[in-house]
């Protein structure tokens, strides 16, 4: 006679056996669907995002809104490196007739800061509190007579668009807060040509202690930016050390021989540079 | 009184008789033209399949057709010993009684001196287990025309070579035996439990059991006998232990039939 309970145990662990890879494949599949579905709904909607971005007021009035940023550009070491975009978009292009107005923001692509990041060694790592020293090749010039830089708030310029009688107005305005989110930056990653801007900035607001001071830091990174000893120079003549300035240059142009330094000794030497 | 169950087990017992014979299509034009073939004056007759696809159940039934009409004999168990295979055919065809060892020489003067006017039809079953020597003396036999021989042969590379050595130019009609298909392993089992009156039974087989029964066998008669013998003795075991609720009764449990084939080892489990 058989035995059905060890033949039902039997036929029990071959049904198992013999489902597993059908179950296998069953769960396989439905991961695969849901990766497959959550990554089509996803790509959808960044599809979809990339559509409603910018934002679009539905009404015949023109509205530009202007995000200003500066940039600085390392290569040319220009004065001013804000760079403003304004774009007009008209609803048509993105919407066909549905939208008949709309304003985009702009903001410049601050990559080239990430990229610089790297290339240069952290400064403020060695040198955190001392704001005062000696460059390489200005061994002779004390830095520690430099006063302690003092912060002074930068009147801010303001850009702002108006329109009127149909014309459109702008107005630059630039605030304190540009040179801090520089000096931010810079205390990152120590890159010269941001500590350079700053310096010019601060020349330009006036502010020639800060304006030194930066010239100097950017001096200690790098020794060999001609604007760096020019910022510096001028700085020193405007915070009343005329002798420190002309005995820097001709140190600069001794080493360096470069003609910008040798122009402003001479202005300087003949009192046309105060 | 037998449950059905126990009756339809009955039915698939492996024994090779006559009259369980079940006439299905295929089969019954192959039947038919091996009882043509006979009536040729044909040497031989080579009959040959795989294991399990009636091969015997052919010779036996061909026996029980034609014995009533014509000189026929039919060796099951094949006669190893060549002595022993000559003293039988002797005795059986030409009633000469030998006692002693009988060799070929001595059997073939038997053969010319009682020569009969209708030739004697010699079936032999599981030719492949005679010997070399011996198929070539029954070779030489056929070629005296005095008796016409039909051998049944595995299907196996070596039995190939068997009969492409001693039989390729002497046969005249070689006769395969396949598998069944679906349908037909259908038939074959409805027809043999409706003939021992089990209708029942033969209604529960749906043609999806079926199917699951054919891949599970291959269509082989054989195998095909020992699952539905195991599957009504399982039937039977659950009956008599009053579990036949747990099981549908309209028809054959894929449960079971799988249960029978692992028993049975055509289910590897």
């Amino acid at each position: 006679m058989l035995n059905i309970i060890e033949l039902e145990h039997r036929w029990l662990r071959y049904k198992i056996k013999s489902l597993i890879p059908l179950i296998v494949i069953t769960i396989s599949l439905f991961i695969i669907a849901i990766i497959i579905f959550s990554f089509s709904s996803s790509s959808n909607k960044d599809t979809l995002g990339h559509i409603d971005t910018p934002i679009i007021t539905p009404s015949t009035q023109i509205k530009v809104e202007l995000k200003k940023e500066p940039i600085i550009k390392v290569a040319q070491e220009k004065r001013d490196v804000i760079k403003e975009q304004i774009t007009k978009v008209h609803p048509k292009q993105l919407h066909g007739n549905k939208e008949k107005s709309q304003k985009v923001k702009l903001s410049p692509s601050l990559d080239f800061m990430k990229k610089m990041q790297n290339a240069v060694h952290p400064y403020y790592q060695n040198n955190t509190a001392d704001d005062s020293y000696e460059t390489d090749t200005q061994q002779a010039i004390q830095m520690k007579s430099v006063p302690k830089v003092q912060t002074v708030k930068a009147k801010p310029v303001n850009i702002s668009v108006k329109k009127i009688d149909n014309r459109i107005q702008i107005k630059r305005q630039n605030t304190q807060n540009d040179i801090y989110d520089i000096i931010k930056r810079f205390k990152k990653n120590n890159n010269p040509a941001l500590s350079l801007f700053v310096a010019k900035k601060y020349y330009e607001l006036g502010n020639y202690r800060q304006a030194y001071n930066y010239a100097l830091m950017t001096n200690k990174i790098n020794n060999e930016i001609e604007s760096s000893w020019i910022i510096f120079s001028k700085s020193l003549v405007k915070l009343g050390k005329k002798e420190k300035a002309t005995k820097t240059l001709k140190k600069y142009i001794a080493q360096s021989h470069s003609s910008s330094a040798q122009i402003l000794l001479d202005e300087i030497q003949s009192g046309k540079f105060r | 009184m037998n449950s059905i169950f126990v009756n339809s087990k009955d039915v698939f017992l492996d024994i090779v008789n006559a009259n369980d014979y079940v006439q299905l299509d295929r089969v019954s034009t192959i039947y038919q033209s091996l009882k043509d073939s006979i009536k040729k004056p044909l040497k031989m007759i080579l009959l040959y399949g795989k294991p399990g696809t009636g091969k015997s159940m052919f010779l036996s039934k061909l026996h029980k057709d034609l014995s009533s009409s014509q000189d026929v004999y039919l060796y099951q168990t094949p006669i190893l010993d060549e002595s022993e295979f000559y003293k039988t055919l002797a005795q059986d065809i030409f009633k000469v009684k030998y006692s002693g060892e009988l060799n070929f020489t001595q059997f073939m003067k038997i053969v010319e001196n009682k020569k009969k006017e209708e030739v004697p039809v010699v079936l032999l079953d599981e030719a492949q287990l005679y010997s070399e020597a011996l198929m070539e003396k029954i070779r030489l036999l056929s070629d005296t025309r005095s008796v016409k021989f039909v051998i049944t042969l595995h299907k196996t590379e070596k039995e190939d070579l068997i009969a492409k050595e001693h039989f390729q130019t002497r046969i005249w009609e070689s006769i395969e035996l396949e598998n069944a298909s679906s349908t037909e392993l259908k038939i074959y089992i409805q027809k043999k439990l409706m003939k021992a009156n089990c209708f029942d039974s033969a209604n529960m087989f749906t043609p999806s059991a079926v199917n699951r029964i054919h891949k599970i066998t291959n269509g082989n008669y054989r195998d095909s006998n020992k699952l539905l013998y195991t599957l009504f003795d399982l039937y039977t075991i659950y009956e008599q232990n009053h579990q036949l609720s747990k099981l549908k009764t309209s028809q054959i449990s894929s449960k079971l039939i799988e249960m029978a084939a692992i028993h049975t080892g055509l289910i590897n489990a």
